[in-house]
């Protein structure tokens, strides 16, 4: 490179970090600004308050510590389910031979075309048939019925174990391994990272998701971060460092995820999704 | 005596696997005919009644899908999701080819610029909408900006209130979103340009050709199965655009319908009207939509990109 190009080179990137970074710093700013600095150009506050803090963890109905809560035992559950299922059918489709198994791994990809848009007024229609639309705690059993399985992890698992050598089962199966012991003992360790994948792509998109919490979730005390976040900019308006915390505030938890397990994020679900 | 032991081991074994693999199965299989194939014919059943808070009081047959292509309102709806979806579409992905190829090119600091750049698209619609909503003010950082390099604000063709004309606020919410999926698209380019091997460019540059020429004649044909991927998972995105435009133009989609997209509109008339029936139509309308553009776009790219292979 010459040294031209490499100047050029590195002011694009440097200039597109700023894009992209900036905002973030300015809603962590805007947090700790008394309300009359709010719109001054001075990204580091002349008086820095925690005010806006204290409105969010005290003052706000549901509080924010009941936001995280919901979100995260929600985003916790909902892990859990698509990990097992995945698990499941992803090495049955994978590695077991059954009658009937490549028409039902159909009706798997099939799945995948069913936008949620499409789902919304039946599944709307069954949740209240089955009583979970309402303001007891069986409401979050709407969410998790709603988000309990999901066809692109089955097939995304799939294809990983399509990958693990049959060499290493054949040694067990020689030592008299059933299916069972098979999935759980040789094939389960080797997924570890495609299971990482998905848990943190599945906790993300769950943490972020408004589509069905707007919609399902009936209680103030069962709403999660972006629901709260949706219902309070409407109550504030024009108040901004409370809303500027809870911004910064549900962000931190993605921050903190996505840099703990950046490998499993580039490296397994991309390359397996090009590949495809 | 032995084989018979080994042939009746096998076929046990064979059994066992027959049952291990429908116990694995059936719990899976159970929830997908449950929450995505017997929903799937439950819409289409919802959409040809006429169906409100107390339930369907009579069949319409094809009424609501008519009633939905004569409504001005929807009309405006469909027009803004294309219209979205076909500039936000080429945007990010050509952005995030664009930021791929900057980080994928041995430098110092690529891993840092490739965080950095993943950055937006990481945080929830909802905080990082907000955020927009607020820099974009009318007297907020965005219009500072302008200020600071000599533009004057007032004096534009909307003062410079982006998100509440008509005229602006579709366009600033493209902005938005191409900035933030960017990055995902960057992942998915990255991931591709890994698996291409770099011997084609290496022998086309000793054969003299230009950095120009190895960019659209070797690079851009290796990357097709991250173009199909990118335009495709970008596009059933972008016609489902509604977390944005609830948060910018509320329920209206406000100002004058200008953020009015198909999902908002299927919200209002699900929870606002309480017009199931009618809104189960657009909602299958949506999905018709989305199948076709999915179908058109596997015939544009071919069935290899399809498979994923080069």
């Amino acid at each position: 490179m010459t040294k031209v190009r490499k100047y050029m080179f590195y002011s694009m990137l440097i200039f597109y970090s700023v894009i992209t970074v900036i905002p973030f710093i300015w809603s962590v700013s805007t947090s700790i600004k008394p309300s009359d600095e709010v719109y001054q150009s001075n990204l580091i506050p002349d008086n820095p308050t925690a005010k806006a803090y204290a409105t969010v963890f005290g003052k706000i109905q549901p509080n924010f510590q009941t936001l995280f809560a919901n979100s995260l035992f929600i985003a916790c559950v909902v892990v859990v389910l698509h990990l097992i299922f995945a698990a499941l059918a992803g090495y049955a489709f994978a590695r077991l031979r059954f009658p009937g198994r490549d028409a039902l791994f159909f009706v798997v990809l099939g799945c995948m075309m069913v936008p949620d848009q499409l789902r919304l007024v039946p599944m709307y229609q069954l949740l209240v048939k089955m009583e979970l639309i309402n303001t007891g705690p069986t409401n979050y059993l709407a969410i998790f019925l709603v988000k309990a399985i999901s066809a692109a992890d089955v097939f995304l698992m799939r294809q990983y174990f399509l990958t693990i050598p049959k060499e290493l089962e054949d040694a067990a199966k020689i030592d008299g391994a059933g299916p069972f012991q098979l999935f759980s003992k040789i094939m389960l360790p080797n997924a570890a990272p495609v299971l990482a994948t998905i848990a943190i792509m599945t906790f993300q998109g769950t943490w972020n998701d408004l589509f069905w919490p707007s919609i399902v979730l009936q209680s103030p005390n069962h709403w999660t971060l972006p629901f709260g976040i949706l219902q309070f900019k409407g109550q504030f308006s024009t108040d901004w460092p409370p809303i500027m915390a809870l911004v910064v505030l549900s962000t931190i938890p993605i921050l903190a995820l996505y840099t703990f397990g950046q490998r499993y994020i580039i490296n397994v679900q991309l390359s397996s999704s090009v590949k495809g | 005596m032995q084989s018979t032991s080994r042939h009746s081991y096998r076929l046990s074994r064979k059994k066992s696997e027959i049952l291990v693999g429908y116990g694995f199965v059936s719990i899976p299989m159970a929830l997908f005919l449950f929450l995505s194939v017997g929903i799937f014919f439950y819409a289409i059943y919802i959409s040809t009644y006429d169906w409100g808070l107390i339930g369907p009081t009579e069949s319409v047959g094809l009424d609501n899908y008519r009633r939905a292509l004569s409504d001005p309102i929807f009309l405006k709806a469909i027009r803004n999701s294309l219209k979205y979806a076909l500039l936000v579409v080429p945007i990010q992905s050509a952005l995030g080819l664009f930021l791929a190829l900057l980080v994928n090119s041995k430098i110092k600091g690529s891993k840092f610029f490739r965080s950095a750049f993943y950055f937006p698209s990481i945080a929830s619609s909802a905080a990082i909408t907000t955020l927009f909503i607020f820099l974009m003010a009318p007297d907020g950082v965005f219009n500072g900006m302008l200020k600071f390099f000599g533009v004057d604000v007032s004096n534009l063709f909307n003062q410079g209130a982006w998100l509440s004309d008509s005229r602006t606020a579709l366009y600033s919410i493209i902005g938005l979103n191409a900035w933030t999926t960017s990055g995902t698209m960057m992942l998915f380019y990255l991931a591709n340009l890994q698996t291409v091997d770099s011997q084609y460019r290496e022998a086309a540059i000793t054969d003299g050709a230009s950095r120009r020429q190895v960019f659209w004649y070797i690079t851009m044909p290796l990357l097709k199965p991250a173009h199909f991927f990118v335009v495709t998972t970008g596009m059933i995105g972008a016609l489902q655009l509604y977390d944005q435009a609830i948060l910018a133009g509320g329920a209206d989609g406000s100002p004058d319908y200008s953020l009015m997209t198909m999902v908002l509109y299927i919200y209002n008339a699900c929870f606002r009207k309480f017009e199931f029936g009618y809104a189960s139509a657009i909602g299958v309308i949506l999905f018709v939509i989305i199948f076709s553009l999915t179908i058109l776009q596997k015939f544009i790219f071919g069935s290899s990109a399809w498979r994923g292979e080069n």
